[in-house]
């Protein structure tokens, strides 16, 4: 059989695995990516008819297409920013001060994270309903935050664990007020945190479909439109659309993880 | 670093809202006349028909679009009066509608285009004198048979619930048009209330379960083209493009009497556009706007100008022009009272899990 | 001189948990209450709410059909743990040790599809196993079959879907427990002559149980609400208590009866994390 050992025939059995993984993981994906370059023009865009690059051209000019991008994005980033306003706070407060009811905020606080989304969504609507909040993008924020909130504060209690509180003593001691030693101590020791929070937030919101299907009222956000696009089938722009964002995805995972910017800066600072 | 990381993620993204807002923007018309939000029926109004429309009036129309009438009376029930200004119901949601004081009469000075509509489409008893309505399209749910997989001879409602079409069918998402047919097909009216009669189109309905392999009110040609169904219960028009797609693709309308519709335009109540609204539905009325809607979407076209320059392809395509006599025998569907739907969702439910 | 500290921590513990206690009250807590209180009501004839107390609702979800449903959903749910977890458990341990000189990169791998929209994902998927799709395409050309074989359209092509839009959340949670293992432990005990089979059974499983559990709760639970894959994918046949809420808020107009349904979900959930708590799951791992 094999004359590797044992070990490696083990180990290439894993790579196999994960590979196989990984296609299943990434192969609508692919066939996504195919699809954009599709030539058909007629619903429901199904049958391949030969390649092309039209529809990426195309996509500029489906306004309304691209509004739905811009609203989830503008989404995404207020109710990023909101929640993770909030959260910092009261995950830092939580973990520095005692007092009653600790425990009921704390299972408020599972309360979005655990129940099923489509629960959360109907009950938003009934209160939007109930107290004339306008449905748009408004109600869509503020719909957003709440589930970020969580989300965000169990990310920065992870961090707050080994948290030592002698530095903000000693901060104050030193004379600083509560606002300084806050801004210039404790935030930077949480930033990890609060990163890893801002940016599950910010995931969670741009693939929303449930919460925002209740809470949408005219405005359509990009998983709504896509959602309506299956509805009557999808046309190849929103392949395209979605291709686009992939890349522009990969392009940040790859530059923000890879030695690329690190060599970047050693060699302009070699330079100066 | 991590910090960093987030923070050069959120300046990408940033960029890009800015790249898009000026490329989406450059492309849209700069509407300074207003604006007008349609809320409207999937696979109905082509997208080109309203890019005309912004573009002779300068009024920006934000389309959203429903399957059903009960969800369309769901949505703007739930939204704030006024949110979406016209909407599309059917013959008898217009009637249920006008009865909950959602619509508002429409301004018929600026109905100039009336005179373009067959009179036998006016009028009519869930509207008199066209106060509240003015129709847009009708049709008939019909059968549609792939006549390469199906050899039979199929004529009728009843005729799909034979045990050998299993897992063929792509019938409507829609528990009145489902439940109905079931009651066609045993020759009882689609408005049963009685509940020995309800017992019994429970049953039939029920033997649908095995046979219906997709419920799509959408876009039902899709499922007929791709292959996945062979049978199918759909609008006429869905039958007709799908037919243009594969021609083995045959229509049959049922001989019980098919289940008719006919769909209006609406303005709601406290609409904010109502003068735009008023301008949009006299628009559709026009000869070349009907003209453009039938060609893409073929179903019953009120519009008898426009029926007139429609040519001989249209003419004798049964799909898209259809026959006298089914218009005649169809049944329209009509309200029922809150307890008898009730009766009719546990019947759907059941149907559907 | 020495600066005078502040006794009183009221002022700065209002500032910074009043914004939250504020929102969870107002955005939480207020709305589910009054879903609570709606699932009591009933409807007039134009389908608006009354204020009458009502057992009706409760009734309704005892009929045989709504029973029905819920098992199909918590088979559906079942499943699709069951293979997120089996195909999820060798895929972490790889990646976060056999792999560990890439695992950043590897973890970046599997986050990657997680921002592509899942509905288009999944929608790629109904295009691939569509009878004229590439699958069945590839099947007939290498006549491996005659016929196209009907994969979507029922509960298989639902739970497969299911499994794939949440398999990162079982992932995550694997993966940050398998990380925390004491490798020392493990080679010890490889050392001292134990099969593979002993050293997973007892020093692996119990070490990461955890993060199993954790896994499968952020699983299971969603299934039961996720009403676009069974639209999606089972084309309207496999129908999850997620779908009878949505009917009740769309074409079925009664929302005191989606209310109630809801309020079963959350019933359902509770139970489920109550159960998660007594097998020694640990909460805070639930949300990271």
């Amino acid at each position: 059989m094999c004359r590797q050992t044992k070990e490696k025939c083990a180990h290439n059995a894993g790579a196999v695995y994960c590979g196989l993984i990984y296609a299943f993981l990434f192969l609508p994906i692919v066939v996504i990516v195919i699809n954009s370059f599709n030539a058909t023009n007629t619903k429901p865009y199904l049958t391949w008819k030969g390649f092309t690059l039209d529809w990426y051209g195309k996509l500029f000019q489906n306004s309304a297409l691209l509004d739905s991008f811009q609203n989830t994005l503008f989404i995404a980033v207020t109710s990023t920013l909101l929640s993770t306003f909030i959260g910092t706070l009261a995950a830092v407060g939580m973990y520095k001060y005692k007092f009653r009811g600790k425990n009921i905020i704390d299972g408020l606080l599972y309360i979005p994270v655990v129940i099923p989304e489509i629960v959360l969504g109907i009950s938003l609507l009934t209160l939007f309903t109930n107290t004339n909040i306008p449905r748009g993008l408004l109600s869509l924020v503020l719909a957003h935050t709440t589930f970020c909130i969580p989300f965000v504060i169990f990310n920065i209690r992870a961090r707050l664990d080994g948290y030592d509180k002698s530095i903000e003593e000693a901060s104050m001691d030193l004379g600083a007020n509560r606002l300084t030693t806050f801004l210039r101590i404790t935030l930077p020791v949480l930033a990890p945190g609060i990163g890893g929070g801002a940016l599950l937030a910010f995931t969670l919101s741009i693939d929303d479909v449930i919460v925002s299907y209740f809470t949408n009222g005219l405005t359509m956000t990009f998983p709504l439109k896509v959602m309506e696009s299956i509805k009557s089938g999808v046309s190849p722009d929103v392949n395209a659309l979605s291709t686009l964002i992939l890349l522009a995805t990969m392009v940040i995972v790859i530059l923000t993880q890879s030695n690329l910017l690190k060599n970047l800066r050693k060699v302009l600072k070699r330079q100066s | 670093m991590k910090k960093k990381q987030v923070v050069s993620i959120l300046l990408t993204f940033v960029l890009m809202v800015g790249g898009l807002t000026a490329c989406g923007s450059s492309n849209s018309n700069t509407a300074s006349k207003g604006s007008l939000n349609i809320y409207v029926w999937t696979e109905y109004v082509p997208d080109s028909v309203i890019q005309n429309f912004e573009n002779e009036t300068g009024i920006k129309v934000n389309v959203s679009t429903y399957s059903t009438n009960e969800d369309m009376l769901a949505k703007v029930k739930s939204e704030k009066s006024g949110t979406f200004d016209i909407v599309q119901p059917s013959d008898y949601m217009v009637e249920q509608m006008i009865g909950q004081g959602m619509l508002q009469k429409l301004d018929q000075s600026a109905m100039t285009n009336k005179k373009n509509i067959g009179s036998a489409f006016l009028n009519r008893s869930y509207d008199p004198n066209n106060q509240y309505s003015m129709p847009y399209l009708g049709g008939v749910a019909a059968i549609a048979v792939n006549t390469s997989k199906i050899k039979d001879n199929i004529t009728s409602y009843a005729d799909l619930f034979n045990s050998k079409y299993k897992n063929t069918m792509v019938a409507l998402d829609d528990y009145r048009a489902v439940i109905g047919m079931a009651a066609r097909s045993m020759e009882m009216s689609m408005n049963e209330t009685n509940d020995a009669k309800l017992a019994k189109i429970k049953a039939q309905t029920l033997k649908l379960k095995d046979n219906i392999k997709v419920y799509d009110s959408d876009s039902p040609k899709s499922e007929l083209i791709s292959g996945d169904c062979t049978l199918g219960y759909c609008w006429n028009a869905e039958i007709a493009l799908a037919m243009q797609e594969n021609p083995a693709i045959k229509i049959v309308y049922p001989k019980e009497g098919a289940y008719e519709f006919l769909d209006n335009w609406c303005i709601t109540k406290g609409a904010k556009n109502a003068a735009n609204a008023n301008k949009f539905i006299n628009y559709m009325m026009k000869v070349e706007t009907a003209k453009a809607v039938s060609e893409e979407y073929p179903y019953l076209q009120p519009n008898k100008a426009a029926v007139a320059l429609l040519g001989e392809k249209y003419k004798n395509n049964k799909a898209e022009n259809i026959p006298e006599d089914v218009i005649r025998n169809g049944e329209f569907l009509k309200n029922l009272d809150t307890a008898t739907l009730a009766k009719y969702n546990a019947i759907w439910t059941e149907l559907k899990k | 001189m020495i600066k005078q500290r502040f006794r009183s921590n009221a002022g700065p513990a209002l500032v910074m948990i009043g914004p939250v206690v504020l929102w969870l009250a107002f955005f939480v807590a207020i709305p589910l209450i009054y879903v609570l209180v709606m699932s009591f009501c009933g409807i007039d004839k134009n389908y608006n709410v009354i204020f009458r107390f009502t057992m009706g609702n409760y009734r309704r979800m005892f009929d045989i059909d709504y029973v029905e449903i819920y098992g199909q959903s918590i088979l559906i749910a079942f499943f699709s743990t069951v293979i997120c977890l089996v195909l999820g458990y060798p895929f972490s341990f790889l990646i976060a040790r056999t792999f560990r000189s890439k695992k950043t990169i590897l973890y970046m791998m599997v986050i990657i599809p997680f921002w592509t929209n899942s509905l288009i994902r999944l929608y790629g998927w109904r295009t691939f196993l569509g009878t004229n799709g590439l699958l069945n395409k590839l099947l007939l050309t290498l006549h491996i079959t005659s016929e196209p074989v009907q994969f979507l359209f029922n509960r298989s092509a639902t739970i497969l879907g299911m499994a794939y839009v949440l398999f990162p959340f079982m992932v995550l949670p694997l993966y940050t427990a398998i990380e925390k293992l004491d490798q020392a432990q493990l080679e010890a005990s490889a050392d001292l002559g134990a099969h593979f089979r002993s050293t997973f059974l007892h020093i692996m499983l119990p070490q990461t149980a955890s993060g199993i559990f954790s896994g499968c709760i952020m699983v299971f639970i969603p299934c039961l609400g996720y009403f676009f894959v069974s639209d999606i994918l089972g084309g309207g046949n496999a129908d999850v208590i997620g779908n009878l809420i949505q009917r009740q808020f769309q074409s079925g107009n009664n929302w005191p009866l989606g209310a109630a349904l809801s309020i079963i979900l959350i019933v359902i959930t509770l139970l489920l994390v109550k159960l998660y708590q007594k097998c020694g799951g640990d909460m805070q791992s639930l949300g990271v």
